[in-house]
């Protein structure tokens, strides 16, 4: 999966790279709106990271050059600004999604597969992790075999691991995945600990072990119980 | 007091106490005059009468006796005042009368005391006349100048009006400055002028505010989106899942980032409405009851967490209300989120919603912070709360952005809060 990734910030530019790169995506960068149009004029990407202010352009005007070549790129936008009428502007325009900084990188990658998901319809609906298969058509989950009912909730904190399998989630990266930009940091524990406590256990009298780790003070892994 | 009626007051007192200083001086002017007047025909008909005895001509009779008084007995000489008996009006009259000696007949005659007099009536009507027209042209005077006032305030001081009218209307947020007319009269213009030039600085003032704000938004979103996105970059490395010591620091790190995110965000959002900038365009139609059901939905963690009941009766069908969604989901968001934190293990959360109010109530520890700083920003009810206390600041800045009215009530012994929003 090719990735542009068009943000002025270099040390942003870097982190999004490094982290996007781990998570499987390959990724290219530009710094600038100039850059950013060569690239997305020569080459076809499979969905562009978007800054919306550029040192020397509009992040808009390249969502409608994309969008004036019918590019197949789906687009995430970034922004600091949080202004609504940019959001929708870019929504408008054609954007598939939007976020606004600081976000967290592991929703960055979870947003930029749903988008992918979304666009391309992928090949492969199902995500599998040491035993735990999900069918992302029908959402039916098993571990080893065994069907796990899951509630809504549970589901999307499960394929968020899915997504970031070995990664420590922080559970205020966790929260704001689940329940949106409404949750209070200070609350987040309080927002997702029955619901990883039953998913935990769900897991577990399905007969996979110990999927989810606490990380001490921080957040939660998913690691393989068997490694 | 206006100011003309100030002035017209002031103008009457002067006036009124010149026409009085006035009228006595003309009296007494008036009176002196007439009475020398009086005493100079009465001295002449002495020398004439003087003359007439000098040629031994016998003093003529006159066809009223008490003009010329002739007595063998003495009496006091000069000047005096006198009153007699007007016999044909009953009344008596003041006269004025001269007394002198005088040998008439031969030169060896009785010495006879002679006493000319003459009517004061006439000087005395000639006073009064005097003092009415002085009377009535005061009284002219002073309507006139009340008049002349009425209608300066109407032509004289339109302008001034006109100044104040516009001055009332101006709206800061429409970043135009005044543009006040220079009218005829100086002063009014000099007026015109300097407030023209204040809007016009008022106006480059908020303009560089609002893009200070917007620019320092922007400037500081990035710079924290950097230390996020590398702390959870350090967050992956595999020392970490030994070090707890390490585990700790980059925990606490990630804490004060993500708060000062919401701070910032909170901020934004207090001084966007500040500056009223939600375009009214972009409110829509919001049904209160359903944005009530997400949020408390979204929340339902947090109540299980704290094992908070919450029950929410809404009076169907409500009217939609005209607002931005955003913001309509802020309110709601803060005021529940306050209800939760406030609140104490196995408490409840009451919701009720109907045409004319919102009302949520919550139990929890009695206030410790006066009721009346209750919507200041940064007000917390515990020091030590990870939470910056800029909700209910928001709650109430949204609600005067609609023109809602929001208080705050306690009960039973200040274990009950209730914080209601009037919607008309």
């Amino acid at each position: 999966m090719k990735v542009l990734i068009v943000e002025d910030e270099p040390a942003l530019r870097a982190a999004l790279v490094e982290y996007l790169t781990q998570d499987g995506f390959r990724c290219e960068q530009a710094a600038g709106y100039a850059a950013a149009h060569e690239k997305v004029k020569l080459y076809e990407y499979d969905a562009v990271l978007l800054d919306l202010t550029l040192p020397d352009g509009r992040g808009l005007d390249l969502l409608r050059t994309l969008k004036a070549d019918r590019s197949a790129a789906g687009v995430l936008i970034l922004t600091a600004r949080d202004a609504l009428a940019d959001k929708l502007a870019g929504l408008e325009l054609g954007a598939d999604d939007y976020l606004t900084k600081p976000f967290h990188l592991a929703e960055v990658s979870a947003r930029l597969r749903a988008v992918l998901r979304r666009r391309h319809f992928e090949g492969q609906p199902k995500v599998e992790f040491a035993g735990i298969v999900v069918d992302l058509a029908t959402t039916a989950v098993t571990v080893h075999g065994q069907p796990v009912i899951l509630t809504r909730k549970q589901y999307e904190l499960l394929l968020y691991f899915l997504a970031h399998p070995g990664r420590v989630l922080t559970k205020e990266a966790l929260a704001e995945h689940a329940w949106g930009d409404g949750v209070d940091a200070v609350d987040s524990f309080d927002f997702i600990y029955t619901h990883l406590k039953n998913l935990r256990q769900k897991l577990q009298e399905a007969g996979g072990g110990q999927y989810l780790r606490t990380v001490y003070g921080l957040g939660y892994q998913l690691l393989d119980p068997d490694a | 007091m206006k100011l003309l009626a100030t002035t017209t007051r002031y103008y009457l007192l002067l006036t009124a106490g010149l026409f009085m200083v006035a009228s006595v001086l003309l009296y007494l002017g008036l009176d002196w005059a007439l009475r020398s007047e009086v005493e100079e025909q009465l001295v002449n008909r002495e020398l004439y009468l003087r003359a007439l005895v000098a040629r031994g001509r016998p003093l003529p009779a006159t066809p009223f006796a008490y003009q010329l008084d002739r007595r063998p007995r003495p009496r006091a000489l000069g000047f005096s005042d006198t009153l007699l008996l007007d016999p044909l009006e009953q009344e008596m009259v003041p006269y004025r009368e001269l007394t002198f000696q005088l040998r008439p007949g031969d030169p060896a005659g009785a010495l006879e005391w002679i006493t000319l007099r003459k009517s004061l009536v006439e000087t005395e009507d000639v006073l009064g006349v005097v003092l009415g027209v002085m009377l009535g042209v005061l009284a002219l005077l002073l309507a006139g100048v009340v008049t002349l006032n009425r209608w300066l305030a109407r032509r004289v001081w339109k302008p001034f009006q006109h100044t104040l009218a516009a001055l009332r209307a101006y709206d800061l947020h429409r970043h135009q400055p005044l543009g006040l007319p220079t009218p005829a009269i100086e002063e009014f213009a000099e007026l015109n002028q300097a407030l023209n030039q204040l809007s016009q600085r008022l106006v480059a003032d908020y303009e560089s505010l609002r893009e200070f704000t917007e620019n320092a938004a922007h400037e500081t979103q990035t710079p924290l989106a950097i230390i996020q996105a590398k702390l959870e970059q350090l967050l992956q490395a595999p020392v970490l899942q030994e070090d707890e010591q390490l585990t700790t620091l980059l925990s606490d790190a990630l804490g004060g980032t993500q708060r000062l995110s919401r701070l910032h965000q909170s901020l934004t959002l207090l001084t966007r409405l500040e500056n009223h900038q939600f375009a009214p365009t972009q409110a829509v139609p919001v049904y209160l009851d359903q944005v009530l059901r997400d949020r408390v939905a979204l929340l339902e963690p947090l109540l299980e967490a704290r094992q908070l009941t919450l029950t929410l009766h809404a009076d169907l069908p409500l009217p939609p209300l005209t607002l931005h969604p955003g913001l309509a989901d802020s309110l709601l968001q803060n005021l529940l989120h306050n209800a939760i934190k406030h609140n104490h293990p196995g408490g409840r959360v009451d919701v009720l919603l109907n045409r004319r109010m919102l009302e949520i109530s919550n139990t929890g520890p009695a206030l410790s912070v006066d009721p009346a700083q209750f919507f200041e920003r940064f007000r917390k009810h515990n020091a030590a709360s990870d939470s910056p206390g800029l909700g209910l600041s928001i709650a109430q800045h949204i609600c005067s952005y609609y023109g809602f009215g929001i208080e705050y009530a306690y009960a039973q012994a200040g274990t009950r809060h209730t914080l209601r929003v009037q919607f008309c």
